[in-house]
């Protein structure tokens, strides 16, 4: 979502209102068939016989979230269409009535279409997770990763290719940048040993923050090995050759968010020759998903040793998220072959290292048995449960002794495997297995993968079955670094950031916002979440109120903030009064502007959705935003108040308005200003709680404190965060559960990782589902 | 990775990725005699010069006699054409070595770079354009009729594992070495590597019904929906395997022999099975142009099969006067052109495909080296020469030329095609435009 390319705006006009969110308070039916009868007579032919819609006249389905007296306000004074007002006072109560228990209100929406947990398959995250750690679970687990950064050195005197002469070493230790030029003299040729030739082994991991592609450049005259994500055997870059005119060597790499890959560089430098043109360089850089091309930083570099991790390069469909979470509901034709694809894939990687997977090697002469004892595992990893002895029989010992050789069979059987039901979907039920089950509910709902051994055991051992005991598993589980890793993506996912692919601004009026400033943003504002989600007090407040930016030195000249120490990102404070979490990280609004401004209603909209959790239909009708339709010299807060003066606007932006203003303060890179073409800001406006109650915002901090102390704001948030999880919709867990869920949470002292344990065990709990305070007392704040 | 590499190619094929991966790999298999005689180019190389009096016929014209060397090819004397006093003139960086290799099919210089050859030569990197072999395949993927399925082959005998300018011959542009495969069970895997996943898919495809049908009976009615949908989608991809079972190979994968490792000593067999799968390739149209790279520039292949157990190289640099050695680099050089005739004897027993004569007939052989002598690295006089027919030269011939540069014989041979350049490598090269050879 780049909403600084648009030119144009979108706004919510007109019938929208009809759509809008206020507040629930049902008054007692009256009249239903009398109302029924109304609605059929002089409704139904535009609106349908239950309120769908009839393509052609007025196509929505009606329903929204206004009380029952102004939907009667509504009607009485604009319906029928056709004439207005000429139905009576009573006829309007009675008919708007009708409407809204039968199918308007939020209650009826509930009663005409259950929700319930649906079949789902592995959504294109889960699956690629699940089948990293599938196979990651049959190579030795890692060291605990260390907290130092950079990669172990090892300098040599002597250069021939291919090799690395130890009695040659002149210096080992850490490198934190990759970023050298070995030029006669210097410093690092100096580690180098200063002689003609010399050579570099670099040694350590590389950690992904986000799930994507990512371009590694290694830029270098020279001959350099490079390994990535692989063993050193089997390296991603293997140049010998280089040309000064163009010394970048790029390989193209998918990596999974939150982990750590091996990486190793060999690097030789020959004695420059009279005449030639090689100054001896090495450069390791990359370009993350949604980054520009940069050196990798030190806090990225680990000396640690984790093993490879296979991350399948199968592009899936995108999942369904017409539910405003993904899910994956439906088959299509385009989804199984990319889970055939993904099968060859992952049975080509395994045949490859058939010996390794299976403990064997080719002269063993018990290596079919060897072979045929993993690939029962493999299934039965993959199935998520044991196996019975007719499924081993079938799926595993009927299909090796079919083939042709052990090879070919393990294929087959992992073909099979990955392409079966069992695999592919989530929680399906098998005999035996509803202690397996309650297992994958809770690792998919945390990690979105399959249990981990620890967890396996404790279901095959029947200790996940009381609430406390799959309670203390979830806590667990988030203390894995899988937590983080989809957690991160959730928290992007509610501030819309997930997908920000053009944040350029204007370069005369913001020559200093650079690509390499915008990651920083983006860097600045995913470490701000893990930071404090990831905390002891784990506080939702501090996500909303925080008065501090994670910054590093380029963020905190930009913001004009103090330096925080060199190289690193740290916690900067602001002026006191100018930030409200990540209400106000320059990211969010940066990417809610324009190029040139601010956008209010951008920044409006996102704020009743994402953080106050009002609902918005999409427009009916989109208006340009047009720049030159105004005076020169009018505040942007004045020109959105002349675009959406109208009354039928007003409705909607009666709303958005006053919190897009609030938001004013900062400029289109989120800079915070006090005055805007020499005009002083004027943030404040009085906000529309519902009927009866009014709130006048004037900062940030203001809509915060509102959105941390207001129910329905916080009901949004534990409905956004439970779909994330789950991937099945909250409603089916129970009416009352999103009550329940929120009187932990506050009790708990907006402790996100209780909510999430809290989600996560609810979900997973199997059959009935009590009331949740049963069990896990409230914590006192 | 490997599926990697098959999203690419489609990509670059145009096909969409719907299709993927099962429904591609097959060539247009009807094969129907084509609008133009196909045409197609193999290029043969072998390293460290030959020895020129053992090599080059004494006469000019029609009427001349084979030299030791040549003799395994008597029988196609009449479909040879030695191209005598071609010489690589490209200069710049990089040593003889370098450039006779990497600069004998892009006849363009060298890029700066930081491989240090012999001598005092200034370090250079790989070549600065593509070579004629990738130039003559682009051509042909370009249209609709010449398209196929992988467009050129790269085929390696020995070659090692190591890239460098002294083992790269095909390059796809300026800085872009094109690898050639020593391996030929990974070639096998490239080539035919489609034809076993759709088995190995076909044959899990009734246990994984049943797998479905099992799992359908033990869910609500209600997410049953998804199941029979996803159970439709199954036997859909049932019928397309069915479907392109149908349509066969003109000539089945050839069996190869197994576990050849790739080894000095195993190059006579490595060669004879790269071969058998070149040809295979060209049977099934797979593609029109291809190389074929016996070991690489300054390659010292012990030669162990011939009784030779000095290194190819070590034993070329002797003077001429060193007649032992001058026999064993004849004995080599006759060996490699005993290599050549396998491979010309299996293209004239096999059939044109949908087309007439044989297939050596719609096929033309370059043989080349990248010195014209190993103990005075001359770029002169390399031992160019062309076997079988196709591209309208008049064959049975040994002609005479006064150092023409070789660009033009790249020329020629792009514009046999169709292909009319006006320049090909180092345009300064070209001037004469190219060899006239029909």
């Amino acid at each position: 979502m780049s909403l600084t390319n648009h030119q144009r705006l979108v706004l919510a006009l007109g019938l929208i209102a009809l759509g809008f969110v206020v507040a629930c308070s049902g008054p007692a039916a009256r009249g239903p068939v009398a109302g029924k009868k109304i609605f059929s007579q002089q409704c139904a032919d535009c609106h349908g016989d239950h309120g769908q819609g009839v393509e052609g006249k007025y196509k929505d389905a009606l329903y929204g979230d206004w009380a029952l007296p102004q939907l009667t306000r509504y009607i009485a004074k604009n319906m029928p269409d056709d004439h207005p007002a000429s139905l009576s006072a009573t006829e309007a109560g009675t008919v708007a009535t009708y409407v809204y228990e039968a199918f308007y209100s939020r209650a009826a929406q509930v009663r005409n279409h259950p929700a319930r947990v649906e079949l789902a398959h592995l959504t294109n995250r889960q699956y690629a997770v699940t089948v990293a750690d599938l196979l990651r679970q049959f190579a030795e687990p890692d060291a605990p990763a260390p907290t130092s950064q950079g990669l172990n050195a090892t300098y040599y005197s002597t250069a021939v290719r291919g090799r690395f002469d130890a009695t040659k070493i002149t210096h080992t230790g850490i490198d934190a940048e990759l970023n050298f030029t070995f030029t006669a003299g210097s410093e690092a040729r100096r580690r180098a040993g200063g002689t003609a030739d010399f050579s570099v082994q670099w040694r350590g991991a590389i950690t992904a923050d986000e799930t994507g592609d990512y371009e590694f450049v290694v830029r270098t005259p020279n001959s350099v090995r490079a390994w990535i994500n692989s063993e050193p055997v089997e390296p991603v870059l293997d140049i010998n050759v280089s040309t000064p005119e163009n010394p970048d060597h790029r390989v193209t790499l998918r990596l999974l968010g939150g982990r750590s890959y091996p990486i190793g560089i060999d690097y030789w430098a020959l004695p420059e020759k009279a005449g030639s043109p090689v100054t001896p360089a090495l450069a390791l850089r990359w370009k993350p998903p949604r980054g520009s091309e940069r050196p990798i930083p030190a806090r990225n570099l680990l000396p640690a040793t984790p093993k490879p991790t296979f991350v399948v390069t199968t592009r899936f469909p995108a999942d369904d998220s017409s539910q405003g979470y993904e899910r994956s509901i439906s088959v299509s034709k385009a989804w199984d072959e990319a889970t055939t694809n993904a099968a060859f894939e992952v049975a080509n990687h395994v045949v490859k290292k058939i010996d390794r997977f299976a403990g064997t090697r080719p002269a063993d002469a018990a290596r079919a048995q060897k072979i045929e004892a993993f690939a029962a595992k493999f299934v039965a990893a993959a199935f998520r449960r044991p196996l019975a002895a007719d499924e081993t029989q079938r799926i595993v010992t009927d299909l090796l002794r079919a083939a042709p050789e052990e090879a070919a069979g393990l294929r087959r059987v992992v073909l099979l495997a990955l392409k079966s039901p069992q695999f592919l979907y989530v929680g399906l039920p098998a005999a035996n297995s509803e202690d397996m089950r309650t297992a994958a509910r809770l690792s998919f709902a945390l990690w979105d993968s399959a249990p981990d051994r620890e967890l396996a055991q404790a279901a095959a051992a029947g200790r996940l079955r009381t609430r406390a005991e799959i309670a203390a598993q979830a806590s667990r589980l988030l203390a894995d670094p899988r937590a983080p890793a989809k957690l991160r993506e959730f928290f992007f996912h509610w501030l819309q950031l997930r997908f920000v692919d053009d944040l350029r601004k204007d370069a005369t009026l913001y020559p200093d916002f650079t690509p390499e400033l915008v990651d920083d943003l983006r860097t600045s504002l995913g470490l701000f979440v893990d930071g404090v989600v990831w905390s002891e007090a784990s506080d939702f407040r501090e996500l909303l109120r925080a008065d501090y930016l994670v910054a590093n030195e380029r963020l905190a000249k930009f913001y004009g903030l103090p330096p925080p120490p060199p190289g690193e990102f740290a916690r900067v404070a602001t002026p006191a009064g100018q930030r409200a979490g990540v209400l106000t990280h320059p990211y969010l609004l940066a990417a809610l502007s324009y190029k040139t401004s601010s956008s209010p209603i951008h920044r409006g909209v996102f704020l009743t959705r994402s953080i106050v959790g009002r609902a918005l239909k999409p427009p009916p009708m989109a208006q340009v935003f047009d720049e030159a339709s105004f005076e020169p010299g009018m505040t942007m807060r004045e020109k959105v108040v002349r675009l959406t003066r109208s009354e039928n606007c007003q409705g909607c932006h009666a709303v958005i308005n006053p919190l897009g203003f609030s938001l004013e303060w900062y400029d289109a890179t989120g800079r915070f200003r006090t005055e805007e073409n020499g005009r002083p800001i004027d943030a404040a406006s009085d906000y529309v709680v519902d009927e009866n109650e009014k709130m006048r915002f004037g900062s940030a901090r203001d809509v915060a404190e509102f959105a941390i102390a207001s129910e329905h704001a916080n009901h949004a948030f534990i409905e956004q965060l439970f779909h994330h999880l789950v991937k099945q919709p909250l409603m089916a867990y129970g009416p009352d559960t999103i009550v329940d869920l929120r009187n932990s949470f506050i009790a708990s002292g907006y402790n996100l990782k209780k909510l999430m344990a809290d989600i996560a065990t609810l979900s997973a709990l199997p059959g009935a589902r009590p009331a949740l305070s049963a069990v896990t007392p409230p914590h006192s704040p | 990775m490997t599926s990697m590499h098959r999203r690419e190619f489609i990509r670059q094929a145009g096909l969409s990725a719907a299709v993927l991966p099962f429904i591609v790999g097959l060539p247009s298999l009807a094969l129907a005699a084509p609008a133009r005689p196909r045409q197609r180019l193999i290029v043969i190389f072998s390293p460290n010069g030959t020895i020129p009096p053992a090599f080059w016929p004494d006469e000019v014209g029609r009427d001349f006699a084979l030299k030791p060397i040549l003799t395994p090819l008597a029988s196609f004397k009449d479909r040879l054409l030695l191209l005598q006093g071609v010489s690589n003139k490209v200069r710049g960086d990089g040593d003889g070595h370098m450039r006779g290799m990497s600069c004998l099919l892009t006849g363009i210089e060298l890029l700066p770079g930081n491989i240090q050859g012999g001598g005092k030569s200034i370090p250079a990197g790989w070549a600065s354009g593509i070579s004629i072999d990738q130039e003559i395949k682009n051509f042909f993927q370009r249209s609709e009729t010449t398209r196929t399925r992988f467009g050129s082959l790269e085929f390696g005998v020995g070659v090692q594992d190591r890239a460098d300018p002294w083992t790269r011959m095909s390059y796809a542009g300026s800085g872009q070495p094109v690898a050639p495969i020593s391996d030929p069970y990974q070639m096998h895997e490239k080539i035919y590597g489609q034809m076993k996943d759709r088995e190995s898919l076909r044959s899990v495809l009734d246990p994984l019904k049943a797998e479905l049908a099992r799992v359908r009976q033990m869910i609500s009615a209600e997410d049953r929906r998804v199941l029979e949908e996803h159970e439709v989608l199954v036997r859909q991809l049932e019928r397309e395997i069915a479907d392109h079972a149908s349509q066969t190979l003109r000539e089945g994968p050839p069996v190869i022999e197994r576990g050849v490792a790739d080894q000095n000593d195993n190059v006579p067999r490595l060669s004879r099975m790269q071969i058998d799968l070149l040809v295979n390739s060209f049977v099934n149209d797979m593609a029109r142009v291809a190389t074929l790279q016996y070991t690489k520039s300054v390659g010292g292949a012990r030669m162990n099969w011939l009784d030779i157990t000095d290194g190819h190289h070590g034993l070329s640099h002797e003077p001429d006067t060193d007649l032992v050695a001058q026999a064993k680099l004849i004995k080599i050089n006759t060996w490699f052109a005993g290599e050549v005739r396998y491979l010309a004897d299996k293209l004239a027993a096999t059939p044109e495909p949908g087309g007439d004569g044989s297939m050596l007939d719609h096929t033309l052989i370059v043989w080349t080296n990248e010195l014209g002598k190993g103990n005075t690295h001359t770029l002169d006089n390399l031992p160019f020469l062309l076997l079988g027919g196709g591209f309208g030269f008049a064959m049975g011939r040994a002609l005479k030329f006064e150092k023409i540069p070789h660009n033009r014989l790249h020329l020629a041979l792009a514009h046999a095609v169709g292909h009319r350049l006006t320049t090909f490598g180092k345009a300064e090269l070209c001037s004469g435009g190219p060899l006239a050879l029909s």
